[in-house]
């Protein structure tokens, strides 16, 4: 089965803004693990809330063009129901519950961690925030 | 004679949830097997009451009824215990004490009882805190005054946990050190998991021809039981191991680490699935055992074994199989009751299990060449030995086994392993 599962990274305040970066992962994953990562996208974000609105818009960039099943925490998504949040994206999406897709996550998670590391370090260097608000491209 | 325990039992569902009655027939099933009388089952379909988890009503209606408890499906907190034993002057409890009641009257070993009361402990802990506080609102008491105790108390609970953990500690380390040597001798270990009342007890006495206890009900085995299998010229270790169950909060699975191991450390999970369940409980609970193998980081390859086709017609069992295959690894159909499917199951154990390879080993023509073959014996399987100026042997085996055995050699340079 194809999946994107998704993860988010820097849902905190850092100094009044949210320095967030969202991985997806496309990969074939089995009942019980990883057969295969076709993809991964990286997606940074600095934003004023993490408003759901919000958080629903990274994912859409972070999914959109990735074929599969899309895959999150519920805690990433507010706790919504599963049809809510199908309608909110407009494709099938799921919770994770075997071990494939929490493998699937935990390396989305993994990734988006690495990339906002990475983001911090080249803000650090003098990257602007203005210049990463308008990164929204893949990786 | 013994009186018999009376409980009735509450469930609040979230009125934006689908119904799910499967979660008082479960409830009623874990009370059942505690022991009680079920006087009458109560749902309401409402929001959280702060002070009662249901409203004021229902717990009414069901302390009506006198029973010696009220069981909850839905978490207590410690308020809500507090307030409701206060108000309608019975017991409540929620599903994780009704656990721990059916853990605590079960467990028959050292380690079992240890596990037990740890559990008990950590959930105990924060609710003495609060109900002892709650208790002594009005008292305020001050320096020196009767609120040490509570304090005291407190500190005594988490002094006996500490205490708990070490010994648990010492139980874990023995059970690593258990399974190494196990190891060594070129045992597989193969472990069984599954939701409680999945058969894996029965399965296990098929399996290794021996007689556990094995009973239609929730957590009949606690305590890990180990037997030799061989079968398709394999030899593995089969553990029979506690039953999972849905939403078993975390302290619960830390309080049994050290019997879980037996999953985690296992080079194959056989994932015992009840497939007679309805369709939508049996995903239920094949997805809340992915959750606790998640949860104890098992990593080892599983083979989901769909067990009691006896009581549902090929049809269903086509159907629900189908239902579950992305939760389903390696599926295989059987009946562990009545020994329907095992042939399929012993092959595709065989088949996922580390592989044998074929070497080809000299050994010096001394004592200890002879010592070294002794130990290749032990842990391998000789197909051929040549005795000549050195000691030929052809055997099969695992890879890192023949390589510990031969560990220490007197011709290092004759060792390395040539593969036939």
């Amino acid at each position: 089965m194809d999946v994107v599962a998704v993860d988010i990274s820097g849902r905190h305040s850092v100094g009044g803004k949210y320095i967030m970066v969202s991985a997806s992962v496309l990969a074939k994953i089995s009942p019980e693990g990883i057969e295969r990562t076709r993809r991964i996208r990286l997606v940074p974000l600095v934003a004023e809330s993490v408003e759901m609105e919000v958080v629903i818009k990274l994912i859409e960039d972070s999914v959109r063009g990735l074929p599969g099943v899309v895959l999150a925490e519920k805690g990433d998504l507010y706790n919504l129901e599963r049809w809510r949040v199908e309608s909110i994206l407009g494709r099938e999406f799921k919770y994770p519950e075997s071990l494939g897709e929490r493998r699937a996550i935990e390396l989305a998670h993994h990734a988006s961690f690495a990339g906002r590391k990475l983001v911090l370090r080249l803000m650090e260097e003098g990257l602007g925030v203005g210049e990463l608000k308008t990164t929204t491209g893949g990786a | 004679m013994k009186e018999e325990k009376t409980a009735v039992l509450l469930f609040r569902e979230d009125p934006r949830d689908e119904p799910h009655p499967e979660k008082m027939a479960e409830l009623r099933g874990l009370a059942e097997s505690a022991g009680y009388k079920v006087l009458a089952e109560i749902v309401q379909r409402r929001g959280r009451d702060r002070r009662f988890q249901l409203g004021r009503g229902k717990v009414a209606e069901a302390a009506s009824l006198s029973p010696e408890k009220l069981i909850f499906q839905n978490p207590l907190s410690p308020g809500q215990m507090f307030n409701i034993t206060k108000e309608f002057e019975v017991q409540a409890i929620d599903r994780f004490n009704l656990i721990l009641e059916i853990f605590a009257s079960r467990a028959s070993s050292r380690e079992a009882k240890l596990q037990v009361e740890l559990a008990r402990l950590s959930y105990e802990a924060p609710f003495v805190r609060t109900i002892e506080s709650l208790k002594k609102l009005s008292e305020r008491p001050g320096y020196r005054g009767s609120g040490s105790y509570d304090v005291s108390m407190y500190r005594d609970i988490k002094g006996r946990m500490a205490k708990i953990r070490a010994e648990l500690k010492a139980v874990e380390e023995t059970g690593e050190r258990r399974r190494e040597r196990r190891r060594e001798l070129g045992f597989d270990l193969v472990a069984l998991a599954g939701y409680t009342n999945a058969g894996k007890s029965t399965l296990f006495n098929r399996l290794a021809e021996e007689r556990v206890s094995a009973k239609d009900q929730p957590f009949t085995t606690l305590s890990p039981t180990t037997r030799a299998v061989a079968a398709k010229e394999r030899k593995f270790l089969l553990t029979d191991t506690v039953g999972f169950i849905d939403d078993l909060p975390l302290f619960l699975i830390k309080a049994f680490r050290s019997t879980l191991a037996e999953i985690v450390e296992a080079d194959l999970v056989l994932l015992v699935v009840d497939l007679s369940d309805p369709p939508d409980v049996l995903r239920d609970k094949l997805a809340s055992c992915h959750q606790t193998l998640w949860d104890c980081g098992c990593y080892a390859p599983i083979v989901s074994v769909l067990n009691k086709v006896d009581r549902i017609g090929p049809e269903d069992a086509k159907e629900r199989s189908e239902l579950i295959r992305d939760l389903a690894p390696s599926p295989v159909l059987i009946s562990a009751q009545e020994g329907r499917g095992l042939d399929g199951l012993i092959d595709l154990i065989a088949e996922k299990l580390p592989t044998m390879e074929e070497f080809k080993v000299l050994l010096p023509s001394s004592e200890e060449g002879m010592g070294q073959l002794s130990r290749l014996y032990e842990v391998a399987e000789p197909i051929e030995v040549t005795y000549g100026e050195e000691i030929e042997v052809l055997l099969k085996g695992r890879r890192e086994i023949v390589a510990r055995a031969l560990k220490g050699a007197e011709r290092p340079d004759q060792l390395p392993l040539a593969e036939g």
